[in-house]
């Protein structure tokens, strides 16, 4: 966690911070009363009535000292470090949960304030161990920062020479968080996420005074999708990451901003590193994505970064088995199975995790050898509107827009395990703006309370036609702010083109009939981090068609997902894989060639809401591995079919040439064109009969889905624990 | 179902008033201006709990026989302005330790209505050490106390009483169960309750021995079903109290003696004691008295007289009297010679360092050893501290550690002071007043005992050599 | 000195000796061409590597013992194919050959000698215990095909 305790309160509440929050479009607009004045430290600031003290005094640049307070949780109020006075107020009040009042003058550098601040950090430190040079969280630690900034200069513990201090007994919540209770300063912040953020309620306290225990109070994993930021948001080193435990202290590390892949939201992150190795990933603050928590896949499955590497190319003998080659025998003979083959013969497939600048690399190719076969793993129908129209395959809504919908209508996902930042979104519109949700599809725990309207696809044509009687129709049309969100693993299936059809009538219909004209009903939630970018590029969805034909050259970049199998292949075709792990992919192919994992390039990835995003190049490569683009570049050459760029700049030029919004970094086009698709749509509105089925069910589902997490031996044993923990009483 | 909680409690942040803590005790004081000096005993015909000692019948026959539920219909039909004035003019302060004036209490509940339900919330938690006042009324006079919640109920507005019993009355709660039932099947509670149209429903809530749910909003959260742990304040539960809706928690007597005043007129219950203390008061007497006992005088009663008059003396006559803590455990200790000209009620004892409380006077001879007395007490609140916030937790288990090496000495003289300043860094610092509560005692026994803590301590060292303490500290 | 000598003739007798002890001209011819010289000498002994050890004082100090390697190492012979006992006695360590040297214990702890790998495929090459940054794929063998 990018934790910044002292200048926290600061960097979060200054108008710079603000600014994302009030350009939101849909953000609550409340009739705004007028501003009271309040007096922090006699800087007058203007404040809307309710704001708490500790929030006026950011304002003004004061920073108020903080364990349990978290902006993005609930306010508990029980660590009372942030204890200031008040004027006229005879006992000092935690600025945290203190809501200002007019005139209110609040001094957060009296005397009393500070002998406040140093009775508490004294209490907290009578029980808390000083092991910090064997701690993990030593050099991030909030108590650590603030025992230094506002703590007493010497110790008066004299008790430690008669009876000690406190010990807990260590829990043992999973695989991942490791956890030293002796060190817990009982802020709650832990529990408070996993019953608000993750809608588990696993964790607790147990006990009374000094015996009070956070816990989960039976021996259980703490069995959540998002557990690891809790570990983020301990102040102190009770929560640390189990992977990551011993392994490097924060000052030794490079921290490189980069994108997460693992999933379709493309979660900004932050990559440690040191001599040239990935030691863990955390959260970076994205109001417009993932706020700052991450998910646990996207957190700890980069152990599968350093596993079943691709390190030098490899290319089948004459009895068929992978050896290493040299780059030059590799590339020669790809460019030669592709030269040689006709054009109609040849298939690109593009997998979970290809950047667009490689898309666009093999996109270009293939078109130069006079071929239009690139597809993707992922199917999406090509009838109707298809991928011409790109609302029709994005979250038009937009991830941090969900939060303001006042009923969500869920089609056959489940969001908690396919894009589970989208789900805390979700969740906080439910408990925070009364938002319901329905469901259509399997009935799945998704943290919250939803309407399961049943499992068969028929029921989408019924609201779509506004011919079902059940009471989800009714309030969708009332909502004034519905979300519609299809998963596209639905879009599969014979019937997925008509599910579309319907979905966009249904959601469509609803739209016309907002006053809101901005908002925006269709989503459809795609399940890998490179389908929106592909289609944007112009890749066809799904293999189907081009498999059956017999294809003889098969190039795949990164396609692990098993699309493609030798047995699908006509015997002789030859399989050219490129990517970064030997999965399902590489171990099919006859030549392979080593490209970079998202770690390793700088490559641009467009999320599920369209918004283009480029990871930053933390380490290098492993072994012989290159850039994906810069592979097929290269192979271009040899092919005689030379790509015209050289360099990053250049490919990306090429990419704004096919579609600005792939190199808008960090923005997300308006996407309109509704009733056009809509129109398009219509004709394909046959009847519907299926089931709809979810891959990602229970939380074993969620830790392995691709070629970096199923090599992580971490994510092998959360799924481990979690089937342990299934046969639990607990 | 936490998430349904959530709901109601975030849904209902965002329309919060704020009612000031800095409210002036004055509003509700009352208009007489007192000329009265002397003050006690009590006539017998101006108490108001009648069956205090059980000789009588407790049972709803009883209790009218005794003049309850008299004409409850006609007080309830005079409407809520009538009765919380009445209130107020009665100077009537709560009865559970703090003095709140009860009669603006209860106003604070007529705002107007936001459609949420409102509560009233009796606390019969009775744990302070010392106190046995609420359940004597519960367990002979349990009508007295259910006519009360009928009528505060109508003051507010409320739709019901919950009764949150401490788990260790089974009687007293078994006793209030059958007059419940006795009331609603005479129709006095429930619907239509007394025929007046006002519909009314009583729930006893047995707790489960825990101190700090005797703190209203821990209260509130152990009848939700909650750890019993204080909610921080604002919102008080007059905005968003038991199951998010508004509620009032009072004491049991409070509402136990809000009838009688009602019926008897607020001017008669302020003419008892000083201006801003006024009415009758039950005192418990415990500890080195001839006859302990629980009873029920004027306010304002000099604390000599009281324990002369009802409790037999001081065993060994006034002068073996060492110390006198005049409010239940959590408040400080006084000695002799202020025990010998305190008046009993809030203003004088405030006066005198130390507060009324709940009135549970806990008398010490010259025979106690007075700071093991105080260790134990801590000790007690070491052990009842909630552990939700940090001084509380931490403090004072620290200062049950240091206490206890106080009474056998070993410790240094410097660390007297080091322990006050513990104290002090604990009082006000926490969410609810079981911090005070446990700092005051240790505050009250510095003020007064410093003498004696240096005294051991000077022998502790002379016996086995300076402690560890004075060489490290 | 005697005519022989004068003429030169004892070498002459010695180059026959030599090329008789040899094993005849071809023989001689294939030393020579194996060990780029000829010698005459008495045979001390041979280790159980095949290899012989010679003497003749008449050669001058440091070249008047000599090794002849086992025919099966043929041309791929060194200085560490001579065993650490003959060691000894070739470098003037010593004068007993070592089948007559009675201070050489043999302890079992002792291992048997081998001659120095280097550059073949039998050479020692040291490992490293720290574990790889990236473990790379092994791909899966197939089964004769």
């Amino acid at each position: 966690m990018l934790r910044q305790p002292l200048t926290r309160a600061l960097a979060l509440s200054s108008p710079a911070r603000a600014a994302p929050l009030a350009v939101r479009r849909y953000a609550e607009i409340a009739p705004q009363p007028d501003k009271v004045e309040v007096f922090i430290d006699d800087k007058p600031v203007y404040v809307p009535p309710g704001t708490t003290v500790l929030q006026a005094a950011a304002q003004v640049g004061v920073e108020i000292p903080r364990f349990c307070y978290h902006e993005r949780l609930a306010v508990a109020g029980n660590c009372r470090m942030c204890l200031v006075e008040v004027e006229k107020s005879p006992k000092p009040v935690a600025a945290c949960a203190m809501p200002v009042m007019k005139g209110m003058r609040v001094k957060t550098n009296s005397d009393l304030t500070r002998k406040a601040r140093e009775g508490v950090m004294e209490f907290l430190l009578v029980n808390h161990p000083l092991d910090c040079p064997i701690c993990d969280q030593g050099g991030e630690c909030d108590l650590q920062d603030q025992s230094m900034a506002f703590g007493s200069d010497k110790s008066r513990f004299t008790d430690i020479h008669f009876s000690g201090k406190r010990a807990v007994e260590d829990k043992d919540v999973g695989p991942l968080i490791k956890t030293i209770m002796t060190r817990c300063i009982h802020c709650t912040r832990c529990i408070r996420f996993a019953s608000e953020v993750a809608g588990v309620d696993d964790l607790g306290t147990t006990g009374r005074g000094t015996d009070m225990q956070v816990g989960t109070y039976v021996e259980k994993m703490f069995l959540s999708e998002l557990s690891g930021n809790i570990i983020d948001l301990c102040p102190v080193g009770a929560l640390t990451s189990k992977p990551y435990s011993f392994a490097a202290r924060p000052w030794e590390t490079r921290r490189i901003d980069s994108v997460d892949v693992l999933d379709p939201l493309g979660s900004n992150i932050v990559v440690s590193t040191r001599t040239n190795e990935v030691l863990r990933i955390l959260p970076r603050t994205n109001e417009e994505i993932n706020e700052e928590w991450l998910s646990d896949k996207s957190r700890f499955a980069c152990d599968g970064l350093k596993r079943q590497r691709l390190v030098t190319p490899l290319m089948a003998d004459s009895r068929g088995n992978l050896t290493p080659v040299d780059w030059e025998d590799a590339v020669v003979a790809a460019a030669r199975a592709l030269r040689d083959c006709p054009p109609d013969k040849l298939l690109a497939v593009a997998g979970d995790m290809a950047d667009a600048e490689s898309l666009v690399a093999l996109k270009d190719l293939l078109n130069r050898l006079g071929s239009e076969n690139a597809c993707t793993e992922q199917y999406f129908p090509l009838e109707g509107a298809g991928i011409d129209l790109r609302s029709t395959y994005l979250l038009n809504t937009g991830i941090a827009n969900v939060e303001d919908a006042d009923f969500v209508l869920l089609i056959g996902t489940n969001v908690r395990f396919e894009a589970p930042l989208l789900n805390t979104r979700i969740r906080k519109a439910f408990i925070h703006k009364d938002t319901d949700v329905a469901l259509i599809g399997p009935k799945v725990d998704l943290t919250y309370d939803y309407v399961h309207v049943g499992e068969s696809a028929s029921i989408v044509k019924d609201l779509a036609s506004g011919t079902s009687a059940h009471e989800v129709l009714r309030k969708l049309e009332q909502a004034k702010r519905p979300v519609v969100i299809l998963g596209a693993d639905q879009l599969k299936t014979q019937e997925g083109a008509a599910l579309l059809a319907y979905t966009q009538e249904l959601a469509l219909r609803l739209q016309d009939k907002l006053e809101d004209k901005n908002w925006k009903v269709l989503n459809v939630l795609q399940r890998t981090a490179s389908q929106v970018a592909a289609l944007d590029i112009g890749y066809k969805p799904g293999v189907g068609a081009l498999l059956s034909a017999g294809p003889q050259v098969v190039y795949l970049l990164g396609a692990d997902s098993g699309v493609v199998t030798r047995e699908s292949l006509p015997k002789d075709a030859v399989v050219i894989y490129q990517g970064h792990h030997g999965d399902a992919g590489a171990a099919i192919a006859d030549v392979v060639l080593p490209g970079a994992a998202y770690t390793e390039k700088r490559a641009t990835y467009v999320n599920a809401e369209g918004r283009a995003q480029q990871t930053l190049p933390a380490v290098t490569p492993p072994g012989q591995a290159r850039e994906d683009w810069k592979i097929i570049r290269a192979i271009s050459e040899v092919v005689g079919v030379r790509l015209p760029y050289d360099n990053l700049d250049e490919v990306r030029d090429r990419l704004s040439q096919i579609s600005p919004a792939l190199v808008t970094y960090g923005d997300v086009q308006n996407n309109n064109y509704f009733a056009q698709a809509r129109a398009l749509a219509q004709s394909l509105q046959k009847p519907v009969s299926g089931n709809l089925d979810v891959k990602l069910k229970t939380l074993e589902d969620y830790f392995m889905t691709d070629a970096i997490s199923r090599a992580s031996p971490t994510m092998a044993k959360c799924v481990q624990a979690v089937l342990k923990q299934k046969q639990s009483t607990y | 179902m936490a998430g349904a909680l959530t709901r109601v409690i975030q849904g209902s942040k965002s329309h919060l008033g704020i009612v000031g803590p800095l409210v002036n005790i004055n509003n509700g004081s009352v208009r007489y201006q007192q000329t009265k000096t002397k003050f006690g005993p009590l006539a017998d015909s101006d108490r108001i709990f009648t069956n205090l000692y059980g000789r009588h019948d407790w049972r709803l026959k009883g209790a009218l026989k005794r003049g309850d539920w008299y004409k409850t219909k006609e007080i309830l039909l005079k409407g809520t302005d009538w009765i919380v004035n009445e209130l107020k003019t009665s100077g009537l302060r709560g009865r559970g330790g703090a003095g709140f004036p009860t009669g603006m209490k209860w106003s604070f509940m007529n705002k107007p209505s936001d459609g949420r339900p409102k509560y009233l919330v009796v606390n019969a938690d009775e744990g302070e050490p010392g106190t046995c006042k609420d359940r004597e009324i519960m367990r002979h006079d349990p009508h007295k106390l259910i006519e009360g919640c009928l009528i505060a109920g109508r003051a507010m507005g409320a739709q019901a009483a919950y009764i949150y019993i401490r788990g260790e009355f089974y009687n007293e709660a078994s006793n209030l169960q059958v007059a419940i039932a006795e009331a609603y099947q005479a129709g006095l509670i429930g619907r239509n309750a007394c025929g007046s149209g006002y519909d009314f429903d009583v729930f006893v809530h047995r707790g489960a021995g825990a101190y700090i749910c005797g703190e209203e909003t821990a209260l509130i959260e152990s009848i939700e079903g909650k750890q019993g742990k204080p909610r921080l304040k604002p919102p008080f539960p007059a905005d968003v109290g038991l199951f998010g809706c508004p509620t009032t928690v009072n004491n049991v007597e409070t509402i136990a003696v809000s009838p009688t005043i009602c019926r008897r007129g607020g001017s008669w219950f302020a003419s008892f004691g000083r201006p801003r203390n006024s009415g009758t008061k039950l005192f418990n007497i415990s500890g080195h008295v001839n006859t302990p006992c629980t009873v029920e005088e004027e306010m304002s009663i000099p604390l000599k007289e009281l324990i002369e008059r009802h409790a037999g003396g001081v065993t060994g006559g006034w002068d073996n009297l060492l110390a006198i803590i005049p409010g239940g455990s959590s408040t400080p200790l006084i000695p002799k010679d202020v025990c010998s000209t305190v008046m009993m009620d809030f203003d004088a004892l405030v006066a005198a360092q130390t507060s009324l409380g709940t009135a549970a006077i806990i008398v010490m001879d010259r025979s106690t050893d007075i700071v093991k007395a105080i260790a134990r007490l801590i000790m007690f609140y070491k052990h009842e501290s909630c552990g939700q916030c940090t001084p509380c937790r931490e403090g004072v288990s620290w200062m049950n550690k240091i206490i206890y090496r106080f009474v056998e000495g070993n410790a240094s003289p410097k660390e007297i002071d080091m322990l006050w300043e513990i104290s002090k860094q604990i009082e006000g610092h926490t969410i609810c007043a079981l911090g005070d509560g446990a700092a005051w005692p240790v505050q009250g026994l510095i003020r007064h005992f410093r003498p004696e803590l240096e005294r051991r301590m000077a022998q502790h060292a002379a016996a086995h050599g300076p402690s560890r303490a004075e060489r490290l500290y | 000195m005697s005519l022989g000598k004068y003429l030169a003739l004892d070498k002459l007798s010695n180059f026959f000796n030599i090329i008789k002890q040899n094993g005849g001209i071809r023989a001689s011819l294939y030393k020579m061409y194996r060990q780029d010289e000829l010698k005459d000498g008495v045979l001390v002994g041979e280790d159980k590597f095949g290899n012989k050890y010679y003497e003749n004082p008449r050669y001058f100090y440091g070249s008047n013992r000599w090794v002849e390697y086992s025919d099966k190492y043929n041309m791929d012979y060194d200085g560490s194919q001579v065993p650490a006992e003959w060691f000894g006695w070739l470098h003037y360590k010593t004068d007993l050959p070592p089948h007559m040297d009675p201070s050489r214990p043999k302890y079992k702890w002792m291992i048997e000698f081998t001659e120095n790998m280097s550059g073949t495929t039998g050479q020692y090459t040291p490992y490293s215990t720290t574990r790889p940054k990236v473990e790379p794929w092994i791909p899966k063998r197939k089964s004769n095909a």
